[in-house]
């Protein structure tokens, strides 16, 4: 093995994209509390007016606040597409009920003898306002900023699934790719930055009342100033834009073999793959790593491009059990072997896109698919242990999880249970080692290169070779975690390019080299 | 200067709070709306000002109709003293003083000239207090700031709703002892809110004593002693009525029953504006001379009181 890299070696190596994130993600953050200020302060001076419907105007803002931070970003992908703006526009809701809710707060905790005898003087309205009630509310509005400021940062890590760049990029390729430098590279900061946005808010909200009068003109500006970081690491575009997943874009298999051994470089986003077929489909991307058995090649009319230099190791799945399993439980290797060599390529992406695509339930999927290869038996007694299958977050392993279910089921005296979504390679296998479940689905790739950080010379030799590989990992598996991998079950669910249809066949492009040669043309 | 003409307002169904209030006050009087808590007297201030509109009835201020005027214009020509003051807490003490003059527009130079003028009048150093902060200063300094602030427009009418009220009652006596001394005050329109009887004697020219939003009577201090209109009147005077007659009987309206007593080379001391009651505090030590209309009396305890009884019959 190499010797292990460091987290400071990595923040060294990553220093420029690290700087480009934490501008982006600073950008992020301000551009969207900004916004909910020039909203959130007049909704908030609006309701304190209108009391009838404060209610209805908190009440909508709180319900924006409970919506999970990664399903409300989902919500804006089919009405603002991916990239920043939808980003802006999730973290923009999050931050409107502090801004909104401590404005109205405020302007309501401003002295009822100070507001008569400023009416009593003859103020109008809109003094009223600028001279007394925005003053001395002044260090509760900015409170809430500074609240919606520190939950911005927090859940800008997560618009990298989105492709809006980030610290989170770090953060989700460090979890895919089982780097736990990488992911403190991008959670140290992030953390970071929102202590130090606390701190510098805490700074404003207790300066004097009479300096806080000129705050009000300066920290727009300051935001502002904050917010255009976001616009600074945008300065070079191609004319392709690929979309890779956090996993692909830090992987040897992935994005750095592209660059090393084809030279393709191209303007890339990170971006979650549950959106990255759509995405493409609609235009919004031109390229981006897929699956090859991924059911949406098929939906969304894409074209997987041949990888006519080898760059992407064969991907075969098989489960993998810890040896002790496999003694505690003697029946459950052949019955999860009855499902050995039954499935090809076409197979699965069939399978897979009637569950991504046609929104089947991947259990009903499972079932057809044993009725057709007459594996379906009927449940059994269930009663002589509990197997827990686990599986990660994307439809293979949802549909191989069911799969396994009903043959454990039905061919053993085991009862089963599935824990799938399980996020990435590193959150599954942990799981798998930790004995929290007993078996998942893993693919001989992903042990070779993510799992087992196979030196490079090791991998160069072998990789052309389904067998080798997985002969080398069974081998070290056993060795290193004493896990075990049972027979392939066929399909070679591979990392591969794929671009619109209709655009490869106008540029006639078919093979990566082919599209690197384009994009070297164009650019 | 101020008319009010058959007033009513009301905040619930149940009873007026103002219950069809007609008054006027003259030009530099000082007219003090006494009563209880719950009296009507606040809602009836809060009128002149539209800080409240009346239900019906028409209020004129300098002869208009004050709908007719935006509310902001009529404001900005009404001084308003609050009891809490509602210094404003982010305006130091001199900018506290200029909103008024500020709003209006005036030109700098000039308001800050008037902020120090009225400063100085109120005994409050420029130098030392002109930056404070309202919280730094004493509860007796803050009221006269709130003064200060209603008066430095130089507005004709000033509304003062229980100016005192939050003050300790030592404090209290000197603050009102230096607002009667204010030349300032001596030819404003003023109308004052107080619940207290004594205050009312000591400062008004005229007062309005009001029960349940109507007035019971409207006339000077020695009227109501005298005359009052009603059992209310007169049982809402009866506790302190020894002390009310003192401080609202004057020299001069004794004079006839004061004995002719003459020493010449005696400085005079009082002057016959001044009260019975004064005059008893000055008396205790040494007979004191008085003139009044050409003539002086030496006044001394047996006879200022021997005069007091005479008056009463």
């Amino acid at each position: 093995m190499e010797t292990k890299e460091t987290l400071f070696d990595f923040l060294q190596q990553q220093s420029g994209k690290l700087l480009e994130q934490t501008l982006t993600h600073t950008g992020l953050t301000f551009i969207s509390v900004l916004l909910a200020v020039a909203i959130g302060v007049p909704a908030g001076i609006f309701i304190s007016r209108r009391k009838k419907i404060s209610g209805l105007v908190l009440g909508f803002a709180g319900v924006m606040q409970t919506i999970p931070s990664i399903a409300l970003l989902g919500f804006m992908i089919p009405l603002l597409g991916i990239g920043p703006k939808p980003a802006i526009v999730a973290l923009f809701l999050y931050a409107l009920l502090p801004i909104i809710r401590n404005t109205y707060t405020g302007i309501q905790g401003v002295d009822a003898t100070v507001m008569e005898a400023a009416t009593g003087m003859g103020m109008s309205r809109s003094q009223l306002l600028y001279k007394v009630q925005l003053p001395l509310a002044m260090p509760v509005i900015l409170a809430g900023v500074r609240t919606a400021t520190v939950i911005n940062v927090g859940v800008a890590t997560l618009a990298a699934y989105i492709a809006a760049g980030g610290l989170g990029e770090f953060i989700f390729g460090g979890i895919a790719l089982n780097n736990t430098n990488m992911m403190l590279a991008g959670a140290i900061p992030a953390a970071l930055l929102a202590i130090l946005f606390d701190w510098l808010l805490s700074l404003l909200q207790h300066i004097n009342i009479r300096k806080t009068r000129k705050m009000v003109y300066l920290l727009p500006l300051i935001f502002g100033v904050l917010s255009s970081f976001y616009l600074l690491p945008d300065t070079y575009r191609g004319k392709m834009l690929a979309g890779f997943t956090p996993e692909f874009m830090g992987r040897k298999d992935g994005y750095l073999g592209l660059r090393s051994v084809y030279g393709l470089h191209m303007r890339t986003l990170v971006i979650s793959d549950m959106i990255m077929y759509k995405a493409a489909y609609e235009k919004k991307l031109d390229v981006i790593s897929g699956s090859s058995t991924d059911g949406r090649v098929k939906a969304f009319d894409l074209v997987v491009l041949e990888d006519d230099k080898h760059i992407f190791p064969p991907y075969y799945a098989a489960p993998i059990l810890r040896s002790a399993t496999l003694t505690k439980y003697p029946a459950l290797a052949p019955a999860l072997n009855r499902l050995a060599g039954r499935m090809n390529d076409s197979i699965m992406t069939e399978l897979n896109y009637r569950v991504d695509y046609l929104k089947q339930n991947p259990e009903t999927v499972a079932r057809d698919f044993l009725r057709s290869q007459h594996l379906l038996q009927p449940t059994g007694s269930g009663t002589e242990g509990t197997i827990r299958i686990g599986s990660k977050i994307f439809g293979d392993g949802y549909i191989l999880a069911s799969i396994y279910k009903m043959l454990i089921e039905g061919y053993t005296n085991y009862a089963a249970v599935t824990k799938t979504g399980l996020g990435g390679t590193k959150i599954v296998f942990d799981a798998l080692t930790n004995d929290q479940i007993d078996l998942y689905p893993e693919y001989t790739g992903t042990g070779l290169l993510v799992l087992l950080k196979t030196p490079q010379h090791i991998t160069d030799s072998i990789i052309g070779d389904k067998q080798k590989v997985y002969d080398y990992v069974s081998q070290a598996f056993k060795k290193e975690f004493d896990i075990v991998w049972l027979t392939p079950i066929g399909f070679n669910n591979t990392y591969a390019l794929m671009m619109r249809k209709a655009d490869a066949e106008k540029w006639h492009i078919n093979n990566i080299s082919a599209l690197t040669d384009f994009v070297n043309k164009r650019q | 200067m101020i008319k009010l003409d058959h007033v009513f307002k009301n905040f619930g169904p149940q009873k007026n709070a103002v219950n069809d209030l007609s008054l006027e006050v003259a030009d530099g009087e000082t007219l003090v709306l006494l009563g209880t808590s719950g009296c009507g007297k606040t809602t009836t201030l809060r009128m002149i000002n539209r800080l409240l509109e009346p239900d019906s009835g028409h209020i004129y201020v300098n002869g208009k109709e004050i709908r007719q005027l935006a509310p902001e214009t009529l404001r900005r020509s009404i001084g308003y003293v609050l009891q809490n003051t509602g210094l404003f807490p982010h305006y130091t003490v001199s900018e506290n003083i200029a909103i008024v003059p500020s709003l209006l527009q005036w030109d700098k130079a000039i308001i800050q000239q008037r902020v120090i003028t009225l400063m100085d009048k109120l005994r409050l150093s420029p130098a030392e207090y002109a930056d404070a902060w309202p919280q730094q200063l004493s509860g007796g300094q803050q009221q006269r700031v709130g003064l200060a602030r209603a008066l430095a427009a130089d507005p004709p009418v000033l509304l003062m709703d229980e100016p005192f009220g939050a003050l300790d009652p030592l404090t209290r006596i000197s603050v009102r002892k230096e607002f009667k001394a204010l030349d300032e005050l001596s030819n404003r329109t003023i109308i004052l809110v107080t619940h207290d009887v004594e205050e009312a004697f000591e400062l008004g020219s005229r007062i309005c004593l009001m029960n349940e939003g109507t007035i019971q009577q409207l006339g000077t201090p020695l009227e109501l002693l005298r005359r009052p209109a009603n059992e209310f009147v007169a049982a809402f005077l009866a506790p302190q009525r020894l002390q009310l007659e003192l401080k609202a009987l004057k020299i001069k309206d004794l004079w006839p029953w004061l004995p002719h007593q003459h020493s010449p080379g005696q400085t005079t001391a009082l002057s016959a504006d001044q009260t019975c009651w004064e005059a008893m505090e000055a008396v205790i030590s040494q007979p004191i001379l008085v003139q009044y209309a050409q003539e002086q009396k030496i006044l001394d305890g047996s006879g200022l009181i021997q005069a007091i009884a005479a008056w009463k019959n």
